[in-house]
């Protein structure tokens, strides 16, 4: 065996040009990753929504609450369900709320639709994880609301800033975070908001504390097999996962056939590069040869400092898709065509990916080239000037 | 000269070869990356700007009420209002190729605003007579294999009632795109849903187009003191607000080509450098038989230039034929529904690009060459 050592003061030798490989190699890396982060993103902000021991109940056919509407019977109705958790002094564990969409502008100056949703107190006792990050709660009968922190950094909306919200003007009272997608939303108080879009009376959907998923699947089936009620219960991360797939699937998708094609790209430069290797070196390799060494030996040598290559243009790559983790954006929910705010996130899952195409990149870059340089007679090679 | 070029080209085919084929993957993909953009953008550019929407102003999922039609067809230059409601639901499965956009519409008004609509007289009159038909665009009913006088279902969930129609009339249009809709009568779902008479959007044609900011203000105007105010724009403005909607994705994607453009400059850069460090001697030899500096770097640029072009041609040839191919698959992916066509901007971009990439990858090493002294390169053997 040609020791390792070798392999990679062979690199360290031609500096240039393996760092101009490892460059390009690591800016496929980079693309790649930045999809995926931007996939992995989007995912993460539905999937941090979902309770599974709350189910969610909206009229049968909808996909999404915006488009259900039901009557204030059928709601009182499923509050009563067997199965709905109560708190500690009695009250039942639920949430009427309705869902309405209004045009705002981004900060910078473009348009996009934001869910308002109103809510009842019941709201806050079943999403625990809902946390006021600046200001408070708004306070029902007094034209006050309260925005998802992400989402008022895209509007520009600051504590203490009015809006006009269907008729009316609402008060922003507080800043929110902790709810997941619900960080996209505006909040205010269910008879508030439905007075002024109109919708006094209506309910898109109704919540269920269940006391475990388990619970849920059977409170589900309840609530399906009662004849009074034509709706369609969920549990919460049924729900939030066709909004997840929807949107995200086309990144996914996108980045995998990026990532295939610009592999491809990168195979030619990577195969570039290590031939050149190969050529320039002939003479050394004569010597290897003429010293006893196998083809074998010759082979796994260059081969070796392909995938190295690769390796290393990976963690380049990944190191510098690192800084995406601090970006906010935000895109349109392909289900609900509403604003949804997330954080890119470079996942370790999409880490590894890209490190993994970068050696496959290596590897079948390496491959050719390698083969080549054991096939050629010692004589050739040492006479090669 | 050229002829050196050609010779400088040919004598390392597979390097040439490679670097020319990693130039045209990254041109492939820059340019199906501007086509897909392009298919993202919901702005119509070919609309007309003597129509205009009316919606109302909180958003799309309110409606207006059925009066302002009437009432809107009174403002000066406006020659006509049709009623338009996207209906949405659902035909066969969630599927993204079972999903176009389905309206329903007015027969009796529908083509004094939307005029630009080819049918068959015969067709229309049969659509425009039965409450239950529908009219589809061709490549539409090509894709699922419909004929006049079929039935379908498309179950309802922004109207909680299910539809069931029959293929009465076959449109065309110039763009492809939009012969992928189906409309259908408005009456139908008012009766079903026991006449709440509500429309979605109020399309107006104008007689001239330079009367719309006027009739825009007249619309907001008319509407300012009632319960439903509403919101008028053109209709390009009205379609360029869905892409507003799709925020930063457009940002994302130029993002994405300018990696792709620093790899590939760096792959064609590294691999000019090989090729004209290869040359040390070469050039040394030519410069004492009397070729001049100049030549040397020309002799060097040009053949990036040329490994630029013709990558580039090769990237984009691949392009236009995969577009061909891909069409289904990127439908299927939900990026946008049609129109996916290499248009000049894309073209040209992507060109001088490529042919960018090839002039600086060569840039250095040429000047490297040029200023070597003759010594040193002959020394070097």
């Amino acid at each position: 065996m040609i020791p390792i050592k070798y392999t990679y003061r062979n690199l360290f030798e031609r500096r240039g040009v393996a760092f101009m490989t490892l460059a390009s190699i690591g800016f496929v890396v980079l693309v790649y990753i930045g999809v995926l982060a931007l996939a992995g993103g989007l995912r993460a902000a539905f999937d941090d929504t979902g309770d599974p021991s709350v189910v969610i109940v909206m009229r049968d056919g909808t996909r999404a609450e915006m488009e259900s509407s039901y009557a204030q019977e059928s709601h009182r109705l499923l509050t009563t369900m067997p199965g709905v958790e109560r708190t500690a002094d009695g009250a039942v564990m639920a949430s009427g709320e309705t869902v309405t969409i209004q045009i705002f502008n981004r900060v910078d100056g473009t348009e996009t639709n934001v869910m308002v949703r109103g809510v009842e107190p019941g709201a806050f006792g079943i999403r625990p994880g809902f946390e006021i990050t600046e200001g408070r709660v708004f306070e029902p009968g007094r034209g006050e609301i309260i925005v998802g922190r992400s989402l008022a950094g895209r509007l520009g909306l600051r504590v203490g800033d009015e809006r006009e919200l269907g008729r009316n003007t609402f008060r922003v009272v507080g800043l929110f975070t902790g709810v997941g997608a619900h960080g996209s939303e505006i909040w205010g108080d269910y008879r508030d908001l439905g007075d002024s879009f109109r919708r006094s009376g209506y309910y898109s959907s109704t919540r269920l504390q269940a006391a475990s998923p388990a619970a849920a699947r059977d409170l589900i089936e309840t609530v399906q097999a009662d004849q009074r009620l034509q709706v369609q219960a969920l549990t919460e991360p049924e729900y939030y996962e066709l909004q997840s797939e929807t949107s995200s699937g086309q990144f996914i998708i996108l980045g995998n056939v990026l990532a295939v094609l610009m592999a491809i790209g990168a195979c030619f430069a990577a195969a570039n590069t290590m031939y050149a290797q190969v050529a320039a070196r002939a003479r050394e390799i004569g010597t290897l040869r003429a010293l006893g060494f196998k083809r074998r030996s010759i082979m796994a040598s260059f081969f070796l400092e392909a995938v190295l290559l690769g390796v290393v243009a990976g963690g380049f790559g990944a190191l510098l898709s690192l800084p995406l983790n601090a970006i906010q954006t935000g895109t349109m929910n392909q289900v609900t065509f509403s604003e949804i705010t997330f954080q890119l996130r470079t996942t370790p899952f999409a880490l590894f990916s890209g490190i993994f195409l970068a050696t496959v990149t290596g590897v079948l870059g390496g491959l050719l080239p390698a083969f080549g340089a054991s096939r050629q007679k010692i004589t050739d090679l040492l006479r090669e000037a | 000269m050229i002829k050196l070029i050609r010779r400088n080209l040919l004598r390392n085919k597979r390097r040439t070869f490679l670097t020319m084929a990693s130039l045209a993957m990254a041109l492939f993909i820059l340019s199906l990356l501007g086509v897909v953009n392009d298919a993202m953008n919901f702005a119509d550019e070919s609309a007309i700007p003597d129509r205009l929407v009316v919606r109302n102003a909180i958003s799309l999922t309110f409606p207006l009420p059925e009066a302002y039609e009437q009432r809107l067809r009174t403002i000066d230059n406006v020659v006509a209002v049709t009623p338009q409601n996207w209906f949405q639901g659902v035909y066969k499965d969630q599927r993204p190729e079972n999903f176009f956009p389905r309206f329903t519409v007015e027969p009796e008004t529908f083509r004094s605003v939307f005029y630009d609509y080819t049918w068959n007289e015969e067709e229309w009159e049969t659509f425009a007579a039965q409450r239950t038909a529908f009219a589809a665009g061709r490549e539409l009913t090509e894709i699922q294999g419909w004929s006049i006088g079929d039935m379908i279902t498309i179950k309802g969930d922004i109207f909680p009632i299910d539809v069931e129609l029959q293929l009465r009339a076959i449109f065309d249009f110039d763009e492809p795109g939009q012969e992928r809709q189906i409309f259908f009568h408005r009456r139908y779902v008012e009766e079903a849903m026991g006449n709440p008479g509500q429309n979605g959007t109020y399309w107006l044609l104008l007689d001239e187009p330079e009367a719309a900011p006027a009739v825009i203000a007249a619309a907001e105007a008319m509407f300012e003191n009632s319960d439903n105010q509403v919101r008028a724009e053109t209709a390009e403005a009205f379609a360029a607000s869905f892409t507003e909607m799709l925020g930063n994705i457009q940002f994302f994607f130029s993002m994405i080509g300018l990696a792709i453009v620093i790899s590939i400059f760096l792959i064609t850069a590294n691999t000019m450098a090989m090729a004209a460090r290869e040359r040390t001697t070469e050039v040394s030899v030519l410069r004492t038989l009397g070729f001049r500096r100049n030549q040397v770097l020309g002799m060097v640029i040009g053949e990036s230039l040329a490994v630029g072009v013709l990558g580039s041609a090769l990237g984009l040839g691949f392009t236009a034929v995969a577009i061909q191919g891909a069409t289904p698959f990127l439908e299927q992916m939900g990026f946008g529904f049609g129109g996916f066509a290499l248009d000049s901007q894309v073209l040209v971009t992507a060109v001088v690009i490529g042919i960018a990439v090839g002039l600086l990858s060569g840039v250095f090493p040429a000047v490297a060459a040029a200023r070597l002294k003759i010594v040193d390169g002959l020394r070097r053997l």
